[in-house]
């Protein structure tokens, strides 16, 4: 065989198979590497298209990256070793395209000591008369496979569709802070050279707008100074690319004006941790803003109206904000639940909203008023009460009063006449109320008070 | 002649075998595979059931191919009345220079081909008593083992019509057989050729290929046909097959339709034994010294036909053998 294949200057069956597994393997290497191309490439325009369009952050894109470079790597190997070509397979293709009648195939994959030299000899030289018939780089070119065609075809629809959904997926982005929003047009506007001015100012009208300590009304003249520039910019500017964005942070902008101190409130809500559409109508520590709520108006009956409740029984209006907005997010709970009241009840809880709501604007008014009546959450019993010099008259601090009705009282009213001891007689002359263990009303400052009578066990410390 | 001497080259087989085949072609009219089949059955070493209505020349094939090999030839013809006896041999009192004593007295099955006719009309005793001469290549007879000549080969016939009164080869039997051939009767221009060699005045004769003394020659091919070479992938594809006729697939494997829906049982062992072995010869007798996966193909009909029992639903919808095996064939990848 030896001489056969030296006479024809050609190399042993061995080898030819050999050669052709390598080759084999190369067109392997090739199919899975233009396999993932495509989709490679369209993942990384995706990802840079996210990354410019600033929907993912530098870190986020780094390890997005790192991520898929090293998935496709461990698919790329694990495709290619379950693809690579076996000597068999080799061999049975020269036997193919020779003819050779499973002649290299045997060859190939036969153990040598375990059959008749001579047998194997006359084998050899056989096949070794196939060598000539058999050219590796003619007969088994590269083909690009139908798999490729495939790979290109989903890359470019995938492309297509990443283009056409990329504008409606930036309409369903999430609202952001107006300084995020902020923030994001300066990167944008940064890129332009002539706008890198108006980019750092509005870098730092982001960041003002963030700091926790800063005055509303600084915050306000800023933003509406800011307005002003970028008005003046989108009037000198003539490049229809640079006005778009600059109408954009005009808009961003404007809605920055219309939610006064929002940089605080924002924080706050996300430090709330799911505040949800609902916003207090409660004044918070004493400044009495009032916030409109974004519920429906059941809810918001239903929730003034526990509010309403809580004050009846002796809960100060001045209460922690942020504990209301839980109650307001149970309450929003319950509703989501469908646990609706009756007809009945809803008269009811009408009446109480009304009564709430009143009640709720003028506490709104006594926190304006008495902003330093706060009442010290925590503290022991003997700091609620007033100190001498202090605003009050030696009672509890943000108490609600009662006039005690005493037996002789009850028996001089019924005769007409009221008994002239202390300061309730001058200016509380309230109407005559059932006397009972009931709870109290709201607390209305200026409503006159109830007469109840002292419980038997209070008669003589009151006294 | 010691026989480590003899070696024979696989074109000496080639032409031996070729020989052997033009000899039988001169009294036998078509039926090449069959001759082909049966000589590769020999060579083999095995046993062969040739099944076919009568008078498509079977026993004229065996008869043939006895002369022609230059070998022993014995022609049973079994009946329901046919004793084991009579096939191996009995014990008969003989009297010699005054002494009496027993004396076995050989059968016909004590021969090189034995014709084993119509063998489904004996009774399953009868056919029973074939099975250790064909297995064990000896008999047993009171006791007393006999070894059978070498080459030994039967060459049995059946007949798959009339079979009133028959007994069918039970499934341990048949396994025993290398090739299970089907004798097709013959096309027009066979049957011209039979009738001008049978009705005139000429008749031919059958020269011996093999010489007088052709044991240690035919052990010789025999052990050349069973050096013949064969990859581990051809190896791989006659397990797959033998596998797949299997009905209830093991190792989690899921059997073919047809395999699944018309099979009761499917090959034993034998039956890739019979496939390799008989791939080999006919590699050997194409003058290759290596199998293809065309040499498998080209005897698994034979070998594994009468190996895969069908079951009743098979026999109702007048399905057989070979046509599950060319499904089986077919939805087998080589690779």
């Amino acid at each position: 065989m030896q001489v056969l294949a030296e006479r024809y200057g050609l190399e042993t069956p061995e080898k030819l198979v050999t050669r052709l597994v390598k080759r084999l393997r190369q067109h392997a290497f090739w199919d899975i590497v233009l396999v993932f191309l495509p989709p490679l490439a369209v993942g990384i325009y995706c990802v840079t298209t996210l990354y410019r369009g600033g929907w993912i952050t530098g870190a986020v894109f780094v390890i997005a990256a790192f991520t898929a470079v090293a998935l496709i790597l461990a698919i790329l190997i694990h495709r290619y070793q379950s693809a690579l070509p076996s000597l068999r397979l080799a061999a049975h293709l020269i036997d193919e395209r020779a003819g050779a009648t499973d002649r290299f195939i045997t060859l190939s994959t036969i153990e040598p000591s375990s059959c008749a030299p001579s047998l194997l000899g006359r084998l050899r030289s056989e096949a070794a008369g196939f060598l000539p018939r058999v050219r590796i780089k003619h007969d088994f070119p590269y083909k690009l496979k139908r798999s490729f065609y495939r790979s290109v075809l989903g890359a470019l629809v995938f492309a297509a569709v990443f283009h056409l959904l990329l504008p409606i997926a930036g309409s369903w982005n999430a609202p952001r802070t107006v300084p995020e929003r902020l923030r994001e047009i300066a990167g944008k506007m940064a890129e332009r050279p002539r706008m890198t001015e108006l980019a750092r100012q509005l870098q730092t009208l982001a960041a003002k707008m963030e700091d926790v300590n800063g005055a509303r009304e600084e915050k306000q003249a800023a933003v509406q100074e800011m307005q002003k520039k970028i008005e003046q910019e989108q009037k000198k500017e003539e490049q229809k690319d640079n006005r778009d964005l600059l109408g954009q942070a005009a808009s961003a902008l404007q809605g920055a004006d219309q939610q006064p101190g929002n940089g605080q409130e924002q924080q706050k809500k996300s430090d709330g941790g799911g505040g949800g559409g609902i916003q207090s109508n409660l004044p918070e520590k004493g400044k009495g803003e009032t916030k409109s709520s974004s519920g429906s108006g059941d809810g918001k009956g239903e929730v003034t109206a526990e509010l309403s409740k809580d004050m009846q029984e002796g809960k100060t209006s001045a209460g922690d904000p942020k504990e209301q907005g839980k109650e307001k997010n149970q309450q929003k709970v319950g509703e989501g639940k469908g646990d609706r009241p009756d007809a009945s009840k809803a008269d009811g809880d009408k009446t109480q909203e009304i009564s709430g709501k009143t009640q709720g604007e003028r506490e709104d008014k006594q926190g304006k008023d008495k902003g330093s009546e706060d009442i010290p959450q925590g503290a022991p019993p003997a700091e609620r009460l007033s100190r001498p010099g202090e605003e009050g008259k030696g009672g509890i601090k943000g108490a609600r009063y009662v006039t005690v009705q005493l037996p002789e009282e009850i028996a001089a009213d019924s005769k007409g006449t009221t008994s002239g001891t202390k300061d309730s007689k001058s200016n509380r002359v309230g109407p005559k109320l059932p006397v009972s263990n009931v709870p109290l009303p709201a607390h209305l400052p200026d409503a006159p008070t109830e007469k109840q009578r002292v419980p038997l066990e209070y008669r003589g410390i009151i006294r | 002649m010691s026989e480590e001497k003899i070696t024979v080259e696989p074109q000496q087989f080639k032409e031996v075998f070729n020989r052997l085949e033009a000899e039988v072609q001169k009294i036998i009219v078509g039926h090449e595979d069959v001759i082909r089949k049966v000589l590769i059955a020999f060579f083999a070493g095995g046993h062969v059931l040739l099944e076919g209505v009568p008078g498509l020349g079977k026993t004229l094939l065996v008869k043939s191919l006895s002369r022609a090999l230059g070998v022993t030839f014995k022609r049973i013809q079994f009946t329901p009345d046919l004793m084991p006896s009579d096939i191996v041999g009995t014990q008969v009192l003989t009297e010699e220079s005054g002494r009496r004593e027993f004396q076995f007295k050989k059968g016909p099955i004590f021969a090189h081909v034995v014709l084993a006719d119509e063998i489904n009309r004996a009774t399953p005793k009868t056919q029973s008593a074939v099975l250790e001469a064909m297995e064990e290549h000896q008999v047993t007879v009171f006791g007393t083992s006999y070894t059978l000549e070498s080459p030994f080969m039967v060459l049995a016939t059946q007949n798959p019509i009339e079979l009133e009164g028959t007994y069918p080869l039970p499934e341990a039997q048949l396994d025993r057989f290398f090739f299970k051939l089907l004798v097709t009767p013959p096309s027009p221009g066979e049957l011209r050729e039979i009738l001008k060699r049978t009705t005139g005045t000429e008749s031919a004769a059958i020269a011996k290929v093999l010489p007088d003394d052709s044991g240690q020659l035919v052990s010789a091919m025999k052990h050349l046909l069973r050096q013949v070479l064969i990859a581990p992938p051809i190896e791989d594809y006659v397990v797959r097959l033998v596998h797949a006729t299997q009905p209830v697939g093991s190792n989690g494997g899921n059997p073919a339709a047809p395999v699944k829906q018309y099979l009761r049982f499917g090959s034993s062992p034998r039956g890739a034994q019979s496939a390799i072995l008989g791939a080999k010869g006919n590699a050997l007798a194409e003058g290759r010294v290596h199998v293809s996966y065309a040499d498998v193909e080209k005897v698994v009909y034979p070998a594994l036909r009468h190996r895969i029992i069908l079951n009743f639903q098979a026999e109702a919808e007048n399905v057989n053998s070979d046509q599950i095996l060319s499904e089986v064939i077919k939805q087998l990848p080589r690779n």
